[in-house]
């Protein structure tokens, strides 16, 4: 349903983005991730027609855009932000109006939305009021209001606590049952990994993993460990045979150097400290991206951040 | 470009807008100010004194000091009765030390024994010197008095000295007012003075300078928080920006409208209650043509001038600057009354930026030839077109981009490049 081919956008003297390609294809929850700055901002940008692409081809439909495709598009931008002072409701149907509703439909789908996020006693009310979580669910609703056929959500999670994000990822589900489109940005991978279908990977403007979540996996073998364990493991980061290890507490991901075995290395560990578990698995998401991303001074901080 | 998305945009402008306490408050202020600003200094001028006030005197040629006391005694009384000024000689007569004197006096003056001193240094005709030495200058009563007074002593000691009977000289002296009375194109006879032309055109100028600033500053805020919030993205992504900043012109045009509207009325029901007469239906219609004019322009002007800034301080200082640029023709007020034929008059009406308003304070003084008028208005309206583009191309580049503000060759590169 959205192709982007070989997109490019250079500001001054920096490349923000640079041939990247990817599609969206009906009914896929598609996520967008990389680091801070990698690009993505910008290339959610690009696609909603706010900015012009240097070079490079999107297409919505087979269709180039349009003023009727914009009205096929709902976006919730990364910083949250409405006009403090309006009232919900209004703020709401001005925004739908934008996207081509007529206002008795669009204020019969608010008032459904409102329901559903349990803030029909906020529709009078000014939107600073309201906490930043359900300020979100506005900007949710707003995103979603007029039935768009694509939903481009940037950190559609941030602020919100595990009830919402529940709820949320309800909502994304259907979403997608309902045939849309949703592409969601993100810097946290767990989240990306149990929730996107597809994913592209952009670092310094580039795009360097992209395919469906089984395939990015495979494509990366099942050469991980997953260990739990009490006792001090710091020791395991250093073990011959693991090539990169990422230490929780009492716990650890640890990739294997090529042709190691994961028996050695549970001979290597036993004794030492307390297994509890020890599972042979793909590696997370987030291995994969710092593996790419980072390299091993990345690695090195995460472990620091645990 | 779709014009139900930039009506939408319009009404949402609008009707936000018209409910804020600025809009609010800037109706109802406007008017009051300008009837304070017309009418509150005269009625503080034209106050009588509740008290009497002491007045020092020195008198080195010993001519006025006797008569100078007696007449400003029994001359100005207070509404009780008793004497507006009790005149106090500090010195008087030839030989007196008038350094020694000052100094007294001012001591007197600095401890408030005095409310100043009136101080004769030079004598005889045809040229005499007296100083007013005051803490404060601005009781132009006093010094209007004294004048008046001691011209009158020297006057009836010429005439003695030139053997004239002084009863003779008061009967030849002529009260004289020279009252203004303003033609109009047919010659016809209007019953406007100086104070009616004057705070007419000064009226106007102060309702079109209002207008602008306040949903100039409007315009400007609107897109600040727009920015700051980013909700301009989803603005953009929802309709073009060309149909952002139309929809945003239209709705500060009704704004606008509705002050002028509300304006009008009060102007009307002042005229009805009062029966002042300030302008005639022609006048009040082709002001309304510049008005518009204008408010087009400066809306270009502070879309161009606003959507680059970031913070809340520098949209005060940008919109300062053009506060300067309304305020001109407000300076030009006097100036124009006195010589509203001038050649710089004629000039300054062809710069776009102030053609609206020097037009708004010409119009009403002496109305302008039929071709100054179409050639301004023709001027405007190419002017309007040309800062609209350029306007839009900032507008455009300017409203996503945060951080730091953009420098201003940069601004200017948007403007002529797109």
């Amino acid at each position: 349903m959205l192709k982007a081919s070989h997109l490019r956008k250079v500001f001054a003297a920096t490349v923000a983005v640079d041939d990247v390609s990817f599609e969206i294809k009906r009914g896929e929850i598609f996520g967008l991730i990389g680091p801070n700055g990698a690009g993505k901002t910008t290339t959610i940008r690009m696609i909603l027609n706010i900015l012009e692409p240097d070079s490079g081809v999107i297409m919505y439909d087979g269709q180039p855009f349009s003023g009727l495709v914009q009205n096929t598009i709902g976006y919730l931008p990364e910083e949250r932000g409405l006009y403090r002072k309006s009232k919900l409701l209004d703020t709401i149907l001005y925004l739908a109006e934008l996207r081509g509703m007529k206002r008795s439909h669009a204020r019969a789908e608010a008032l459904q939305w409102l329901k559903r996020f349990n803030l029909t006693d906020y529709r009078d009310r000014k939107v600073e009021e309201l906490s930043k979580g359900n300020q979100q669910k506005i900007q949710f609703v707003i995103a979603a209001i007029h039935d768009p056929k694509l939903l481009i959500l940037d950190e559609p999670f941030s602020g919100l606590d595990p009830v919402n994000q529940i709820l949320f990822k309800d909502i994304f589900q259907e979403l997608k049952q309902a045939g849309k489109g949703i592409v969601f940005s993100t810097h946290q991978m767990d989240q990306a990994e149990k929730l996107s279908d597809a994913l592209c990977l952009i670092n310094r403007g580039r795009v360097v993993l992209d395919g469906t979540v089984r395939n990015v996996k495979r494509q990366y073998g099942k050469n991980s460990v997953h260990l739990e364990f009490d006792g001090e493991g710091d020791f395991m980061k250093s073990l011959p045979g693991v090539h990169r290890a990422i230490m929780y507490e009492n716990a650890a991901e640890l990739e294997l150097a090529d042709g190691a075995r994961a028996r050695d290395l549970l001979g290597a560990i036993n004794g030492r400290v307390e297994v509890r578990k020890f599972e042979l698995l793909e590696p997370s998401l987030e291995s994969i991206f710092i593996q790419i991303v980072g390299g091993p001074e990345v690695a090195a901080r995460t472990r620091e951040a645990i | 470009m779709m014009m139900e998305k930039a009506f939408a945009v319009a009404k949402w402008e609008y009707l936000e807008k018209v409910k804020s306490k600025a809009f609010i408050i800037g109706l109802f202020l406007t008017p009051a100010l300008m009837v304070g600003m017309g009418v509150l200094p005269s009625i503080f001028a034209s106050q009588e004194d509740k008290q009497t006030k002491v007045i020092g005197l020195i008198d080195p040629t010993g001519e006025v000091a006797g008569q100078l006391t007696r007449l400003m005694e029994d001359k100005y009384k207070l509404e009780n009765g008793s004497p507006n000024y009790l005149m106090k000689v500090v010195a008087a007569g030839k030989g007196i030390d008038v350094d020694a004197a000052i100094n007294e006096a001012n001591m007197k003056t600095a401890a408030d024994e005095l409310e100043g001193y009136c101080l004769v240094s030079k004598s005889g005709s045809p040229d005499s010197v007296v100083e007013y030495r005051s803490k404060s200058v601005g009781d132009f009563r006093v010094s209007a008095r004294l004048e008046e007074t001691i011209r009158g002593i020297y006057q009836e000691k010429n005439a003695l000295a030139h053997g004239l009977d002084p009863s003779l000289m008061r009967a030849l002296n002529v009260k004289l007012d020279v009252k203004m009375v303003k033609l109009s194109k047919t010659g016809e006879k209007e019953e406007a003075g100086f104070e009616t032309v004057f705070l007419s055109a000064y009226v106007f100028l102060m309702m079109l300078f209002m207008l602008i600033m306040i949903s100039g500053q409007m315009l400007v805020r609107s897109i600040l928080e727009e920015k700051s919030n980013r909700i301009v993205e989803v603005l953009v992504s929802s309709c073009s920006s060309t149909e952002l900043m139309v929809g945003k012109v239209l709705g500060l045009s009704g704004l606008g409208f509705t002050q002028i509207g509300f304006w009008t009325l009060i102007g009307v029901a002042v005229t009805l209650q009062f029966g002042i007469n300030i302008v005639t239906a022609g006048i009040a219609g082709l002001l309304i043509v510049y008005f518009v004019l204008g408010y087009l322009f400066y809306a270009a002007v502070f879309i161009g001038a606003g959507s680059p800034l970031t913070t809340e301080q520098e949209a005060q200082q940008v919109t300062s600057y053009l506060v300067i640029l309304l305020i001109i023709p407000l300076a030009l007020a006097l100036p124009a009354m006195k010589d509203p034929g001038a050649m710089w008059l004629k000039i300054l009406s062809f710069v776009p930026m102030l053609t609206p308003t020097m037009m708004a304070l010409r119009i009403p003084i002496q109305m302008p030839s039929t071709g100054e008028i179409i050639g301004t208005i023709v001027l405007m309206v190419v002017s309007i077109y040309a800062a609209m583009v350029a306007a839009g191309r900032i507008f455009r580049i300017a409203i996503l981009s945060t951080g730091k503000s953009p420098k201003i060759a940069e601004i200017i590169r948007w403007a002529i490049k797109g």
